[in-house]
């Protein structure tokens, strides 16, 4: 049996020099491709799902948004005549930069997620914790039915969540009022925790499901090693653990910044419920959809979706800067 | 009452949907011109699953010139989504669309095509005030819609409980609910995402908030006839004489309307059938009621805004389209074909001068208990006969409306005063309309 590495006879008595893997006999279509590059080839060749998805659904829109950014439409008169469709340069993101009421959302949202990101990210942390506690068996079903809630979509999660607020036909109502407990989750003053609550119930199971997958990297032995030393499982967790999965601490942390600051569907649901403080321009990406779609200003709403990106970006620019340098 | 927006899109829907009859059997209704040469394919998109492909199917069946394909669409919210941006994109774009706006917004958006060589000889099948809100200039740029006319559902039982008469008049329902509050009632329901009471009590009242003068727009928002309606509201809001059930949780407010806490509810003819189905302990206790009036009023008035489908520039086959549309709107195999099939009802023509003939079929066996189908009905016929045609809602309603459910709601919650959100949203509108470069006057 021989390689292909090494030498051989061809039938017509030639002498061949050695091939290798992936590289075909006698081809000369890629002379110059080294075996290692004909590797990298195709492990790179494994993501291209992804890069064409990537480019037609993020790059081209992005490019797309950014083309009509930079144009502006008006009528005149009645308003009836075709628009006029002009060059505007920098005009709409001027006016975003200006915009009191997209600001006001942002804002709204960033304060938001003061609160909510953290508290996210402790209980996913912790659920982790527990579950990277038992055994693989039993933490398998936990982690199923921790990950139901991300793979339902926001919308139909708001809905559920509505039907479980309710006051009138909810469960949670009264087996509240049997603690003695009056909670009204459609008024003004508890809408931001419910739609928190929602909020949390949707992210924990992905953040924990990426918090367990770090934990399960830690070598088992210095667990091992510190229980031999007398360490509690408190102690582990806090000594051990938790400084293991800071990286993928990081990583939940900045996806749930950047959910948060463009979350829609939850505010946009709730809005029914409580007019009063859901307004059409409570959270960016509702003014966003709201100048888009309402008011039918599709410029100013791609202007005002790539700044509220870079705002996305320079957000999770400096929390990662942050992070890395508590970590160094 | 649900959202204006749904409400006045029922009507549009009504027409194209459910195959409404207009002048059926009409000797002298005028035929539709003839569709384009040839066989055409057309596009036609809504939101109606259960009737509409029915009588799509039986249009397609009638004849071999015209072969619709309905696009049906996830709801009205994703049909305005996914048609702002076919038109955007300038393709797929369909050949007719239910009404998702009024005429002038739509016109203003760019969307409607001047369709008055087709609808022209065929206009005298529908009734003045339907063919109104489909013109702009004496053009028509939309298919003739009827509005869906308010009428009220009066809890007999609660009244007669409290020994009370069901008011006739605006004034009288602020009595009666000021009455009603003693004993834990509630006269109406406000939704507080909902402000189309409000829409409905100023065009009742005579309100005119958008009206064309030469090459501008008059504008106002705050002339008498509104505030008389926005008096009346803040009266009920100011006293608590209404509830703010929300129709996003429907459970719940079905629950509400059918506990005996509420004693009347607005509504037009299309929502009964919801009401008998989620309805349970209060089922025959209704009675259909005249809409109250104005104490000055002059004459009986109704209230009921119409949307008009209309045929969107890039359509290249606009006689065919409105040639199914007239088909739809006017012929007895489209009734027959639009006909529910649980239920068995068909709709009410909105767009017909008189519908006596057709209301009491709408109306449902339950809900009214004593009350006969028949008398129900002329309820309903009085209320369609005697809505008011067009409520012009200018050329940025699309912009306003949004705006005006966050001011109602603030006024609901009693954070601002109705009359002070009237002039938040008049300011709203006046700014909307500078930035799109739209000529206007704030009348006085």
């Amino acid at each position: 049996m021989s390689s292909s590495l090494e030498v051989r006879n061809t039938l017509d008595g030639k002498k061949q020099e050695p091939s290798r893997p992936g590289r075909t006999q006698g081809s000369s279509a890629s002379p110059r491709l080294s075996w290692r590059s004909i590797q990298r080839i195709k492990g790179a060749s494994f993501t291209w799902p992804f890069v064409v998805g990537f480019v037609v659904f993020t790059i081209l829109p992005v490019i797309v948004g950014l083309a009509q950014s930079l144009y502006a439409s008006k009528t005149s008169g009645l308003g009836f005549g075709a628009p006029t469709i002009s060059f505007a340069g920098f005009d709409n993101f001027a006016r975003g930069l200006v915009d009191v009421v997209f600001w006001e959302s942002m804002l709204r949202v960033s304060i938001y997620a003061v609160v909510i990101v953290p508290v996210i990210q402790v209980v996913s942390l912790v659920l982790a914790l527990l579950i990277d506690a038992v055994q693989r068996r039993i933490a398998n079903r936990f982690r199923l039915i921790l990950l139901v809630p991300y793979m339902i979509p926001g919308i139909v999660a708001t809905m559920i969540w509505i039907y479980l607020y309710s006051p009138v036909v909810g469960p949670l109502t009264p087996v509240l009022s049997f603690f003695g407990l009056d909670v009204d989750f459609f008024s003004g003053e508890m809408i931001w925790v419910s739609i928190g609550n929602l909020a949390l119930w949707g992210a924990i199971g992905f953040n924990m499901l990426i918090l367990y997958g770090a934990l399960q990297a830690v070598p088992r032995e210095i667990f091992d090693a510190a229980r031999v030393d007398g360490a509690s499982e408190f102690r582990i967790a806090m000594s051990i653990k938790v400084p293991y999965v800071q990286t993928s601490l990081v990583l939940t942390g900045l996806l749930s910044i950047i959910g948060t600051l463009q979350i829609f569907a939850e505010p946009t649901l709730f809005r029914s419920i409580s007019p009063e403080t859901i307004t059409k321009d409570f959270t960016p990406s509702m003014v966003i959809y709201n100048q888009a779609f309402q008011v039918g200003n599709l410029n100013y709403a791609a202007a005002q979706s790539i700044i509220l990106a870079a705002v996305v970006g320079v957000a999770s620019v400096i929390i990662y800067r942050l992070t890395k340098k508590v970590d160094s | 009452m649900r959202t204006a927006h749904k409400k006045v899109l029922s009507v549009a829907a009504a027409i194209a949907a459910i195959g409404l009859v207009s002048g059926c059997g009409s000797a002298t209704a005028p035929t539709a011109p003839a569709a384009d040469a040839g066989p055409v394919t057309i596009d036609v998109w809504g939101w109606d699953a259960e009737s509409t492909p029915n009588v799509v199917a039986a249009f397609n069946a009638s004849q071999d010139k015209i072969k619709v394909n309905y696009v049906l669409q996830a709801s009205l919210k994703a049909t305005q989504t996914n048609f702002r941006n076919v038109m955007e994109s300038k393709k797929d774009i369909p050949c007719y669309i239910p009404g998702i706006g009024p005429m002038a917004t739509t016109l203003v958006n760019g969307w409607a095509q001047d369709v008055t060589q087709y609808v022209e000889p065929i206009k005298d099948t529908y009734s003045k005030g339907a063919q109104a809100t489909a013109q702009v200039d004496g053009k028509f740029f939309g298919f003739p819609a009827g509005p869906s006319a308010t009428f009220m559902m009066a809890n007999k039982a609660v009244y007669e409980k409290h020994g009370l008469a069901v008011p006739k008049t605006w004034e009288e329902f602020v009595t009666t609910g000021k009455e009603l509050k003693k004993h834990g009632v509630t006269v109406m329901n406000l939704a507080g995402e909902d402000p189309s009471t409000l829409l409905q009590m100023s065009q009742q009242a005579g309100a005119s908030w958008f009206e064309i003068d030469g090459d501008k727009w008059k504008v106002n928002l705050q002339d008498d006839s509104t505030m008389k309606a926005v008096d009346i509201i803040q009266q009920m809001v100011d006293n608590d004489l209404v509830a703010h059930q929300t129709y996003q949780d429907r459970p719940a407010l079905y629950s509400y309307f059918d506990s005996g806490q509420l004693a009347t509810v607005p509504l037009a003819w299309w929502s009964m059938a919801g009401y008998q189905t989620n309805f349970k302990a209060s089922l025959g206790q209704w009675e259909a009621v005249d809409v109250p009036q104005f104490k000055d009023a002059k004459e009986f008035v109704s209230s009921g805004m119409a949307d008009p489908g209309f045929v969107p520039v890039g359509c290249e086959n606009p006689a065919a389209a409105i040639e199914y549309v007239h088909w739809t709107a006017s012929s007895k195999e489209a009734i027959e074909a639009g006909r529910n099939k649980k239920t068995g009802a068909i709709g009410v023509p909105a767009h017909l001068a008189d519908v006596s003939s057709y209301t009491n079929d709408v109306v449902p066996d339950k809900i009214f208990g004593a009350q006969p189908a028949a008398e129900v009905g002329k309820v309903i016929a009085k209320a369609q006969n005697a809505a008011v045609g067009k409520f012009e809602r200018g050329p940025n309603y699309d912009a306003w409306f949004p705006e005006m459910q966050d001011q109602w709601g603030k006024a609901m919650a009693k954070q601002i005063t109705l009359k002070e959100a009237m002039a938040n949203v008049q300011t709203f509108i006046t700014k909307d309309l500078d930035s799109k470069g739209i000529k206007y006057e704030v009348s006085k």
